[in-house]
């Protein structure tokens, strides 16, 4: 089990969770601010908003209307931001010294967005966020494949159905108005987590927290995401896109329990067991027993309404999708009859166990521990639960993998995404229908 | 109490960057032993640096520095490739194989309770590789289908096509995938010979960092002594020949790459940049954090937050042994190649004279670089990964010590200096990788006829 995070948490009296984490190793302190609000929070025509908006929040607030960056630099921080299906992420490192600077730049964007909002700003990264859409999707090999297969898993109204990029028509008509309620509703203390993390002292770093954070008023609980079951059975199984690309490459994907839900553990442990390194099962059958693939990876994304099982891999010269498909479904099947070794199960814990603690060396940034705490806090309510989390690894069977393939990862609820080179339909899978892309 | 929203906090004084000490010790087999002194409770990290990357791929060869690395997990005298990961797994480890110009890097971070093992694994693939001949086709097929994927990435045919650029033939002209032809051509006895002149122990720096207590050095340096027994009698690889510098032609300074259908073009511009040695890396480092190093810098500031062209522009001076390319870098709309072209020269250009570099510009970059800079010594990656530059370009022990002084000590006129010695837009070699209907508005950007070349020059 990875090291736990000792940590203090208060909850001011507007909402605002607040957690601190010593660690004096490093003169370094790491300030991250969660909002409970992202894509999923949108609605269908509305789509990429929180995203967008996770642009505009540096862009300069009331009291510091010049660019959020500058201030933070000056003070030898480094900074970023991020937008997810459930949540927007924000954090800073900075030098000890500079944490004070920190939580007012925070605080200040927090409380006092609005005023500095401009439409030159709307629509200036209106225009960097469609290009981010045509640098990390359009114009990228194989990079409309994730949003559809999430569109194909979900119904049309279902908050997973769009991607977090949004449609280019939606994040085209985003208005200012749009901006103003958006913040309104999900960016006020009640709706927030702050954690901070490294060489500071507990007692001193709330102090500074309520002194940043405590003027703001609170706000009332947004409205709750509705989620409609996914259908299964009355759309597509196979889908096929033609993109700019080499060698086909075939995506399967399951809607799965939801982070920390029933069997989500298990199916981590069955992912890391099928492609988690050059002696998993599916990358021996596939790269070094028959070569009919050039790479494989499996993951169980873990997020908040449901998770998604996913094996990707793309055929070798001369192969095609089906053969990798029947690979891929055979070993399955395989891992769904009798479950893993035990040396198996041992080499998956200990490969996750220290992936874990190689992120929970940094106090900051993505997946650090100040990152960690926060998405704990918001997701189960406690901001450590190492132990409780680890605990489901340590306590997994090989029995109980196998049930968790077998319940999960069912042909009937599987989706199939063929994305082949435009012109060589043939190498995808038979059957597969061409999917809808903007 | 409420907080002053008139005014920015001010920041505290930094504390004093402390690089942890390292023990340096030569085992009885000439290997360079060093131990970090940086603990991390749950993590061990393991380097082997052998100092030859794909900068000692012969003519012709290119790749073969990487394919080299590559087949070093796939079985050794000992045991299978899939027994080696079965291991490696067992130990909770993540193996790195990084090869780049100037060296391999080859590295294990495992949990702190099996650094014996992960040291013995680290020693055993890098001394006892089978080479099998029938692992080495399969890994050779496999290397050339990711070259074939890469030819379809518009930034990794543009980085490609910019090295040509630069660099010609010369060793830092290609990636260190190298070619598909090249790849086809190696030959078992190529894969044996290179690893026989360049893995030998006498060359090898090992770096340990980790553990909860002060890392068991003893217990660890005698495994090295004893495991690491040169694996061919052939003394050391002789020192990779200099990079001679190429010098640029006039002609063909802006290349364009059609790539039909692309919504953006992917632009590379630069030039020959510098050594990691070079006595004024400080205010390279610097310079290059206002021009285009940071999200604030002049370049990123004006395409991206001013004119909203791009999701990113930047800069980078890779230092390396030999001058390493100086590189600017974006991806922009394709319908504002020409002008995203011409304002990124004007910045390389004006930053020389007509606006030089001002305190209140260095006053946000250099803190990067000093009260900041403690940050890229956290964790023990980090740590040994910071060690190993040390080694590989021969840099003093108080690098990293004196490195804050040195930056804080750059003022406008040494900002000055460094853009006027290394920045040279007469210099710039230009490539556009975007869709064919870009091609007709370069010509107008001032470099020149645009010569067309194709995807394949680069990849086959």
């Amino acid at each position: 089990m990875p090291a736990e995070i000792p940590h203090v948490k208060v909850t001011l009296d507007n909402g605002l969770d607040v957690i601190v984490h010593e660690d004096h190793n490093c003169p370094i302190v790491a300030v991250n601010l969660w909002y409970h609000v992202g894509s999923k929070n949108e609605r269908p025509g509305r789509t990429g908003f929180a995203h967008l908006f996770e642009h505009l929040m540096f862009e300069g607030s009331a009291h510091h209307d010049s660019g959020y960056f500058r201030p933070l630099q000056e003070a030898g921080g480094t900074l970023n931001g991020s937008t997810s299906a459930d949540r927007t992420n924000y954090w800073e490192v900075v030098p000890s010294g500079a944490l004070e600077r920190a939580l007012w730049m925070e605080s200040d964007r927090m409380g006092y967005l609005l005023p500095a909002l401009t439409r030159e700003k709307l629509d200036t990264q209106r225009d960097v966020v469609l290009n981010e859409r045509r640098q990390s999707y359009e114009n990228r090999p194989y990079g409309l494949a994730s949003m559809t297969l999430m569109a194909a898993h979900y119904p049309p109204d279902h908050p997973y159905h769009w991607p977090v990029i949004g449609w280019p028509a939606d994040v085209r008509a985003a208005t200012l108005d749009d901006v103003r309620a958006f913040f309104a509703t999900y960016y006020h203390p009640a709706n927030a987590s702050l954690a901070i993390a490294g060489d500071v002292d507990a007692d001193d770093a709330i102090r500074a927290a309520r002194a940043h954070f405590e003027e703001i008023p609170g706000g009332p609980p947004p409205p709750p995401v509705s989620a409609p079951p996914p259908e299964a059975g009355n759309r597509p199984s196979a889908l096929l896109l033609e993109d700019r690309v080499e060698s086909p490459r075939l995506y399967l994907g399951w809607v799965t329990p939801r982070l920390f839900g029933p069997r989500d553990a298990e199916l981590d442990l069955a992912a890391t067991v099928l492609a988690g390194g050059k002696s998993s099962r599916l990358y021996r059958a596939l790269l070094q027993d028959r070569r009919l693939a050039i790479d494989v990876t499996a993951h169980q994304y873990s997020a908040e309404i449901s998770g998604h099982f996913t094996v990707v891999a793309t055929a070798a010269p001369g192969r095609n999708l089906a053969e990798l498909e029947a690979v891929i479904s055979a070993e399955i099947a395989g891992l769904a009859a009798d479950g893993p070794t035990a040396a198996e199960l041992e080499r998956a814990r200990n490969l996750l166990e220290a992936d874990a603690a190689r992120q929970r060396q940094s106090v900051g940034g993505f997946g650090g521990r100040s990152d960690q705490l926060n998405l704990y806090n918001v997701y189960v309510g406690t901001p450590d639960c190492t132990e409780v989390d680890f605990a489901r690894y340590l306590q997994a069977t090989p029995e109980g993998v196998a049930a968790a393939v077998r319940a999960e990862l069912g042909a009937g609820s599987r989706v199939a995404l063929s994305v082949v080179p435009a012109g060589r339909v043939d190498a995808a899978l038979p059957g597969s229908t061409p999917a809808e892309t903007a | 109490m409420a907080v002053d929203r008139r005014r920015l906090p001010a920041v505290g004084l930094p504390a004093a960057l402390r690089f942890p000490a390292i023990e340096r010790e030569t085992l009885s087999n000439r290997v360079r032993f060093w131990t970090v002194d940086h603990h991390e409770a749950d993590l061990v990290s393991l380097v082997l640096l052998v100092p030859s990357g794909s900068a000692a791929d012969p003519p012709g060869y290119e790749g073969l520095a990487a394919f080299t690395a590559d087949l070093l997990d796939d079985g050794t005298r000992r045991r299978s490739g899939v027994d080696l990961h079965d291991e490696l797994g067992r130990i909770g480890g993540r193996l790195g194989t990084d090869v780049t110009s100037d060296a391999t890097v080859l590295s294990i971070t495992a949990l702190a309770r099996h650094a014996r093992t992960a040291l013995s694994l680290l020693i055993e693939l890098a001394t006892e590789p089978r080479f099998d001949p029938q692992e080495i086709e399969r890994v050779r097929a496999l290397r050339i289908s990711r070259i074939g994927q890469m030819r379809r990435v518009a930034a990794a045919v543009a980085e490609r096509a910019f090295l040509r650029s630069v660099y010609g033939t010369r060793p830092y002209g290609h990636m260190p995938a190298g070619t598909q032809a090249a790849l086809a051509r190696v030959s078992s006895d190529d894969i044996r010979s290179f690893h026989a002149a360049h893995y030998v122990p006498e060359r090898w720096t090992l770096i340990a960092a980790g553990g909860g207590d002060r890392a068991p050095s003893r217990e660890l340096a005698s495994l090295v002594a004893e495991a690491a027994v040169p694996a061919s009698p052939a003394g050391a690889a002789e020192a990779v020949g200099g990079t001679a510098v190429p010098r640029p032609s006039a002609a063909g300074r802006l290349t364009f790459v059609p790539r039909p259908g692309a919504v953006q073009s992917e632009i590379r511009m630069g030039h020959l940049g510098i050594m990691r040695r070079v006595p004024d890396y400080p205010a390279v480092m610097v310079t290059n954090l206002v021009l285009g190093g940071q999200f604030v810098s002049r370049l990123n500031l004006n395409l991206r937050e001013a004119k909203g062209y791009t999701y990113g522009a930047r800069t980078t001076f890779e230092g390396r042994r030999d001058p390493g390319p100086f590189t600017l870098q974006t991806a922009v709309d394709a319908a504002v190649t020409a002008d995203a072209i011409r304002e990124a020269v004007r910045e390389i250009r004006e930053i020389r004279d007509v606006r030089p570099v001002t305190e209140e510009e260095l006053a946000v970059a250099r803190p990067v670089l000093t009260s900041g800079y403690a940050r890229n010594f956290e964790t023990v990656g980090q740590v040994t990964h910071a060690a190993t530059r040390l080694a590989l370009f021969e840099l003093p022990d108080d690098e990293y010590t004196t490195f804050v002084s040195r930056v804080a000590a750059v003022d406008a006129r040494a900002a000055s200096g460094a853009a006027s010695r290394r920045l040279d837009p007469d210099a710039l070699r230009v490539v556009v990788v975007g869709p064919p209907d870009v091609a007709s508005s370069l010509a107008a950007v001032g470099l020149g006829e645009p010569a067309e070349a194709t995807v394949d020059e680069f990849f086959r």
